[in-house]
């Protein structure tokens, strides 16, 4: 019961997460390729957004552990 | 050494052999008109390649006695060990070894490396030593508008620092302190301080509260609750990022070693190269990153 709750933790997280990163790259890419003497600002910027909606996705991780490493009412 | 393993060896050894031959074959060839090489020369020492891998690996498991069984123990909190009474994790004690092979190498280095620099002819370490320092001089400059604090640039490059030799304990085999949550942590904690001492050092506490309230002072005795709990939710979000992308690494490599099994001897070397090195180097900068957005956030002194 405990790995089903994990598994639908972290299906929802890295959905939503990989959404969020697709959006933020094709976003950069477009400014990029509009002004590329903006690029390295631009990837700071974009790195930085990456490791925010990333985190999302690694906070879900780290309760999707300790959900199926603890013993729990139904395991 | 049990039968299958035999009949592995005899396979891996026959195709061994026939790559060899081929090989030796091919290697009078001369290139032809285009320049390239011929094609058989490449499967064979691609060939060679592999089942020589195979054969080391076959040769360190029967060495080693473990057999090529998926097995993967995780833990979430690191094992503990009795040390003269005192109940202690042990990637306390890594860390605290990191700590001291990091103060030995620098005082080596201030020793030796930069008594010799000179301002007309930088070399080598010098150089080396400059880009690292420059780094993360533009990163604080680029970061912190306005005040610039002095003992910043230290803070941050020594953080950056034993993050970096807590990832390299990894390449040892030993638990990363950085995949423990109290470590991970009790980093963001130090940003939580800087944060609040610059804060206040630069704007006074009336100041620091200003800056928590926003710029319309009507709203500020709503706000600044509101701000508090977010504050105290930035060392919790640092620290479990931290965790989670170092924990995530040291799990992706275990897999990658059980499932490989006995023949785990060339690739998690390589694919450790990523997961030990350069992920937690992405992840050093976003560390920095962040604690140097949370420090000017809590500097800047909106008017209203």
């Amino acid at each position: 019961m405990n790995f089903i709750a994990a598994a639908i933790i972290m299906f929802a997280a890295s959905l939503g997460a990989g959404f969020g990163m697709c959006f933020a790259t094709s976003k950069a890419v477009d400014a990029a390729a509009r002004q590329p003497e903006a690029a390295s600002k631009i990837q700071t910027i974009l790195l930085l957004g990456c490791a925010l909606a990333e985190s999302t996705a690694i906070y879900a991780f780290v309760v999707a552990l300790i959900i199926a490493t603890s013993g729990g009412p139904a395991a | 050494m049990t039968k299958t393993q035999i009949i592995e060896a005899a396979v891996a050894a026959v195709v061994l052999a026939a790559c060899l031959v081929l090989y030796i074959l091919n290697a009078k060839k001369p290139p032809d008109e285009n320049g390239k090489k011929p094609k058989g020369k490449k499967f064979a020492f691609l060939g060679m390649l592999v089942s020589g891998w195979f054969l080391v690996g076959l040769f360190i498991t029967v060495l080693s006695g473990k057999t090529g069984k998926l097995h993967i123990a995780f833990e979430m909190f690191s094992e503990r060990v009795d040390v003269f009474g005192v109940s202690l994790a042990k990637t306390t004690l890594t860390g605290a070894g990191v700590l001291i092979v990091l103060i030995l190498l620098l005082v080596v280095l201030r020793l030796t490396v930069i008594r010799k620099f000179s301002v007309d002819e930088p070399k080598g370490a010098q150089l080396a030593l400059e880009t690292v320092v420059d780094f993360i001089d533009n990163m604080v400059r680029g970061n912190i508008h306005g005040y610039q604090p002095k003992a910043l640039q230290p803070f941050m490059l020594s953080i950056a620092l034993y993050m970096f030799g807590c990832a390299l304990s990894e390449l040892f085999g030993l638990r990363a302190p950085t995949s423990d949550l109290t470590f991970t942590f009790a980093l963001g904690l130090t940003t939580f301080v800087s944060m609040n001492v610059y804060g206040i050092k630069k704007n006074g506490v009336g100041g620091r509260l200003k800056n928590m309230g926003g710029a319309v002072p009507a709203m500020r005795p709503l706000m600044i609750p509101l701000k508090a709990v977010s504050d105290i939710s930035i060392p919790v979000s640092l620290g479990a990022r931290l965790f989670g992308n170092m924990l995530g690494g040291m799990l992706v490599m275990d897999l990658l070693k059980g499932v490989l099994g006995g023949y785990a001897s060339g690739l998690p070397a390589i694919a450790g190269l990523w997961f030990n090195l350069a992920h937690p180097g992405i992840q050093i900068y976003i560390f920095v990153t962040l604690s140097l957005t949370f420090i000017n956030e809590a500097m800047e002194l909106e008017e209203a």
